[in-house]
């Protein structure tokens, strides 16, 4: 009879037995590899590596991108003439975004513009990303509409040469973090000295090698006394307008200028320069002191008979800042008088002490050649850079690469700032590649009750929530684009962003669309583009595979088009002009503006913050409320961008810098000044006249006592309030 | 001749863009991560701090320091906790390898490590649908409970090894080994090289004056080196004791 | 019941226990954990090596950059294959099923290892000139496919050798030929050196 005891033995010889065979041994080492391997974690996909070549297009300094592929399918991406930014760096993630705008009915949009335009409605198209051949088939397509507008942000036509430059005085603009082709930037850096003049401790200033403290907003006076300060044998040169005092603070009001790009010049002009003080009178008989007024104390007696500050929109340059406006407006003309050239006014608006402006200067006149860069390259930027002697040096024209000759009877490009009020019953934005930010309280009043307002985007952070319509699409590697030349490019360039993986069903191409409303046949427009540069027979094309440079006569169109396709870049040659003429103007009578500490008493109107670009969530934009009276001591706090943000989508993988480090500034984060009572990390809501958003607090040094910095707003000082919750 | 592969960082040069960060991560495949995760809990290969001289405005001035695995020498306090030893030096290389699948995520290591530079996965990796095609096929994606930190980019040491073997070459050449940080910074503020190679720039730049390591006097010999000419940079290097006016936040 | 007895027995049953338990370890275990999966096609290496006169390296080839192309794709095999080129039905099964809708065959690779381990074919072939037959074994003169033998837990095929039957999916197979081979010292290599 089996015993208990007989059964314990049976299993114990089993489990000795079973020692010695291989099954607990295949057993532990089955468990390892299935847990190191379960079903949750994906395997990468393996194939042949293959590199393609193309341009980043996530924003206008288009850097040539190397990608590694595994078969079709990228990777990982790597700059090809220095690093790529950390947008740029994690592009390829794009297409699998899950913020991605994925849905939209095509159909209606199109009926719904149709419909408008039959009813001989006003259609517009603002280009966010002009300068491309995409802006001029649009132009095309507006013409021929029977009442289409094409709208654009301002575009400089001149351009700027780092690599020339000895001197660098940057006032505001964040050179080294995301200004301009980095590459390109970064590999001049090491031969000039750069004084930044910012009120916040940037990056930019962090590494500059003299970093000026201003008051926000007061960079732009600076622009007046350095321009100045001229030398002696630049004055004996000069021979536009009135030798001596009174030229010294004439901003810029062009005469004539011709040769290449003049004509840009002088539209442009006629647009109205940022700080729309600046333009006293050019000899078009308009420079008025239209939009971009300043604060209502700003101005006493223009001669033109504005009085006090327009509600407007700030300026034909839409995110005019603050002292843009302000400081060049009250330095144009009253401040920087030829008794004042000492620059005492300057030193009070600017907080900085007298001699520091006149060091600066002074350097800037003796250590040239030198260069002056706004936040935005305005004409008031570019006359101060003639001033200290910069044109044809770091300084130039630029020339647009050659465009086919049928498209010149376009549509011209038509500045926000002149459409009358009401006046669009449809509008369409192509919002899809990062571009200008123009905040929506300019562009709303232009559109007529119930417009119909198309939206072509990839995310819902832009304009999105005032859409009628929203179409999904393409989105950086998919597209097809080409690149407008970034500001630091002398030479006319053509690149293309050429589509590294397939783009989805529902992606509507924006140009594919527009171009079928209007009944044009644009689809082979870069090809037509490329050949119109090709039979222009000048400049050379630069293939990265090889790295060699091939002049355009010596290719075939066949070939030019399909290196261009596959990710080469032609360059074209540099322009030549003359200098620009800097008429005098007639300085009405003005009074600075009373700066009491670090508020102004009257606030000027601003861009108001847009709707914050960066993904994944799309934090509440400050949207317009009723126009208020301007603010006062009530509104204590300047509020201002902080860094760029990447375009509409940035890759989830960026939490790296926004979430798991605090490199960056992300959407939901402010930052202020340790003294404003406000403890680290504590929640706080930012009220400006627009609207709220709660943010978090971050305390950081380098933001002036006063200053609010948020991410993700618009270009520009905004006067607001930080309350805590 | 054994190599010994280090890294030479500017921190006059580093503009704190995070262009690094990002691509240590698209190339090691790191996840992003999940909502909720601050830095104490996040996975950064490579993280850049923001370090400033502790004065007011406007006498504030910053820098950003990039902070990765220094690669300890020889007395690597990481390799000398690990109960698994799952991580060692190569002696071929100078390379401080982690092997997540030895780890069983004691982190034990992470304690140890002076320079915080090790990472826990809390968590299992999760991309949004179809980014996982996007996943680099030369490195492992690793599973929760494990530690893991910099190895300078083997995956694309890999790859180099493979190019000279296919090749007929003895050795890697410099060119084709350049860690994802290295060839992503803008500014070329990482440099990265062998340094007992006289030549190198890395050699070249730890011979310069100026040029110091972290938390040099713990005795670890770290392969990294860096360099400023700011005279406060190189105070906080030397981490002098808490309640200074220095402040180095993440 | 007598002491003796009872010793002898609880013995027998011992043994008895531990016979059972080898009989079912070494026949039975391998017959449970193993699945035999079939090919997608029923390939013949050895006709491919005779008639075509293909060599190993004519479809499993390196690449430029030195990393290992390993089972060919589908345009390798189309591009003799767009046509039948013999009478087989495997072959005419082959192009209607694959060919044909340009579909890309699921090859169930015995080689196959776990995602983090690194083995570089451009280091053992190319620097250590092994032939491919040291570790995959004759396979030129097969003419079936062996049998895919997948491990129900881990998902891994039984063994990479061919015929030797010793499964050699270990990280101590790989050691033991190196040590063989380059000796204890040189064969001591670092773990990110096979490891990813």
């Amino acid at each position: 009879m089996t015993t208990r005891r007989d059964l314990f033995k049976i299993v114990g010889g089993s489990a000795v037995g079973l020692l010695f065979t291989p099954a607990p041994w295949r057993l532990i080492a089955d468990s390892a590899l299935w847990s190191e391997n379960w079903p949750g974690i994906p395997r990468p996909a393996r194939g042949e590596i293959r590199t393609r070549f193309t341009h980043c297009g996530l924003c206008p300094a288009g850097c040539a991108v190397r990608a590694r592929c595994v078969g079709e399918q990228p990777v990982s991406l790597a700059g090809v003439e220095g690093g790529l930014c950390p947008f740029g760096v994690a592009g390829h993630h794009l297409p699998y975004h899950p913020a991605r705008l994925k849905q939209g009915d095509r159909q209606a949009a199109a009926a719904a513009v149709a419909a408008v335009s039959e009813a001989h409605g006003t259609v517009a198209l603002l280009d966010l990303r002009p300068g491309r051949t995409a802006s001029w088939t649009y132009r095309r397509a507006m013409a021929a509409l029977p009442h289409g507008v094409y709208l654009a942000p301002e575009e400089p036509a001149f351009a700027v040469d780092l690599a020339k430059a000895k001197t660098v005085l940057s006032l505001g603009a964040p050179l080294l973090d995301g200004w301009g082709r980095p590459s390109r930037v970064f590999a001049a850096r090491s031969g000039f000295r750069l004084i930044q003049a910012e009120a916040v401790e940037s990056r930019t200033a962090a590494l500059a090698d003299q970093w000026l403290p201003v008051r926000p907003g007061a960079e732009m006076a600076l622009g007046p006394a350095v321009a100045a300060a001229r030398s002696d044998a630049l004055q004996s040169r000069d021979r536009e307008g009135v030798p001596g005092a009174e030229t010294n603070n004439a901003p810029l009001a062009y005469g004539a200028p011709t040769g290449p790009g003049s004509e840009a010049l002088q539209s442009r002009d006629r647009e109205g320069a940022v700080g729309a003080g600046a333009i006293l009178d050019a000899p078009f008989g308009h420079g008025a002191a239209r939009e971009g007024a300043v604060g209502a104390g700003a101005i006493l007696d223009a001669p033109f008979g504005h009085g006090a500050a327009r509600e407007g929109s700030a300026g034909a340059k839409t995110n005019a800042p603050l002292a843009n406006a302000r400081g060049s407006d009250v330095l144009g003309r009253g401040a920087l008088r030829s008794r004042d050239r000492e620059g005492a006014g300057v030193a009070q608006i600017t907080g900085l002490a007298q001699e520091q402006i006149a060091q600066m200067a002074r350097e800037l006149r003796d250590n040239g050649p030198a260069l002056i860069l706004g936040r935005e390259m305005t004409s008031e930027v570019l006359a101060w850079n003639v001033r200290v002697g910069a044109w044809g040096k770091t300084v130039g024209p630029r020339e647009e690469a050659p465009v086919p000759h049928e498209w010149r009877k376009a549509a011209p490009v038509t500045p926000l700032p002149q459409v009358a009020d009401g006046s669009l019953q449809a509008l369409i934005i192509d919002e899809s590649s990062a571009g200008a930010r123009i905040p929506w309280a300019d562009i709303q009043p232009k559109l007529a009750p119930d417009a119909v307002v198309v939206l072509l985007a990839c995310a819902r952070n832009g304009y999105a929530e005032h859409a009628t319509h929203l179409l999904p699409t393409p989105v950086y590697p998919e597209a097809l684009d080409d690149l407008p030349a970034p500001v630091d490019a002398m030479a006319s360039e053509f690149r293309l962003s050429t589509p590294l993986v397939p783009a989805p069903e529902y992606a509507v191409d924006p140009v594919e669309f527009v171009s079928a409303l209007a009944g044009l046949d644009a689809k082979d427009a870069l090809r037509r583009r490329a050949d119109a540069i090709h039979r222009a027979g000048r400049g050379r094309l630069i293939a990265y595979a090889d790295g060699k440079s091939v002049p355009v006569k010596d290719l075939k169109p066949e070939e030019f088009w399909k290196a261009l396709a596959s990710g080469a870049e032609w360059i074209g040659e540099e322009s030549r002009g003359p200098v620009p003429r800097i008429a005098p103007a007639a300085s009405p009578r003005i009074a600075p503006a009373a700066v009491p500490g670090i508020a102004l008493a009257a606030a000027p109107r601003i861009a108001p913050a847009a709707s914050p670009r960066i993904a994944p969530a799309a934090a509440p934009g400050i949207a317009p409320a009723a126009a208020t009276t301007p603010p006062d001591a009530a509104w204590p706090f300047f509020l201002a961008a902080a860094e760029e943000s990447g375009g509409p989508l940035v890759s989830p993988l960026l939490s790296k810098i926004y979430q798991e480090s605090r490199l960056r500034l992300g959407p939901h984060r402010a930052a202020l000044n340790p003294h404003s009572g406000f403890a680290e990390g504590s929640r706080a809501a930012i009220e400006t006249r627009y609207g709220r958003r709660i943010v978090e607090v971050t305390l950081d040094a380098g933001v002036p006592p006063g200053m609010v910095l948020v991410a993700g707003c618009g270009a520009g000082l905004e006067a607001c309030r930080v309350v805590r919750i | 001749m054994n190599k010994r592969y280090g890294m030479s960082v500017d921190i006059d040069k580093c503009t704190g863009c995070g262009a690094c960060m990002v691509a240590c991560a698209v190339e090691n495949n790191v996840p992003p991560a999940g909502a909720g995760v601050t830095g104490r809990k996040g996975i950064t290969w490579l993280r850049v701090y923001k370090i400033d001289n502790g004065e007011e405005y406007p006498e504030r001035r910053s820098a950003f320091v990039p902070m990765l695995c220094q690669q300890c020498g020889v007395e690597t306090p990481c390799v000398h906790v690990c109960p698994q030893q799952a991580v060692e030096v190569d002696p071929a290389t100078g390379i401080v390898g982690q092997m997540p699948e030895r780890c069983l995520g004691c982190r034990y290591c992470m304690a140890a490590c002076p320079y915080h530079a090790r990472y826990f996965n809390w968590w299992d990796p999760v991309w949004p649908p179809g980014m996982e095609k996007t996943l680099n096929p030369d490195v492992a994606p690793r599973m929760r409970g494990v530690v893991e930190k910099c190895n300078f980019c083997h995956g694309r040491r890999h790859r180099a090894q493979e190019r000279a073997a296919a090749t007929g070459q003895r050795d890697i050449r410099p060119g084709d080994y350049i860690p994802a940080c290295v060839e992503a910074c803008p500014t070329g503020a990482i440099r990265f090289g062998d340094l007992n190679d006289p030549a190198s720039e890395v050699a070249a730049a730890r011979r310069q004056d100026g040029s110091f390591r972290l938390l040099e006097k713990l005795g670890t010999d770290p392969k990294i080196y860096y360099r400023s000419r700011r005279e406060w940079v190189r105070q906080i290097a030397e981490a002098p004791k808490p309640g200074g006016k220095e402040n180095a936040r993440a | 019941m007598m002491p003796g007895r009872s010793r002898m027995r609880g013995k027998l049953f011992f043994l008895g226990g531990a016979l059972a338990a080898l009989g079912a370890g070494w026949a039975g275990f391998p017959r449970a954990i193993y699945q035999s999966r079939p090919q997608p096609v029923d390939f013949s290496h050895k006709v491919h090596a005779e008639k075509a006169g293909a060599k190993c390296e004519d479809c499993h080839a390196f690449r430029e950059d030195g990393s290992f192309a390993g089972i060919p794709t589908l345009d390798q095999c189309a591009a003799c294959h767009a046509a039948p080129m013999g009478t087989t039905a495997a072959e005419k099964r082959f192009i209607d099923e694959y060919v044909t809708p340009h579909k890309e065959p699921q090859w169930r690779s015995y080689a196959r290892q776990p995602e983090n381990v690194y083995f570089p074919h451009a280091a053992h072939v190319k620097r250590a000139q092994l032939k491919c037959d040291k570790c995959h074994g004759d396979e030129g003169s097969a003419g079936h496919l062996r049998p895919f033998e997948q491990d129900r837990i881990s998902g891994y095929s039984r063994d990479i050798w061919g015929g030797q039957g010793r499964p050699a999916m270990k990280m101590d197979d790989c050691v033991d030929c190196h040590r063989r081979s380059l000796g204890t010292r040189a064969g001591q290599r670092s773990c990110l050196d096979c490891h990813k």
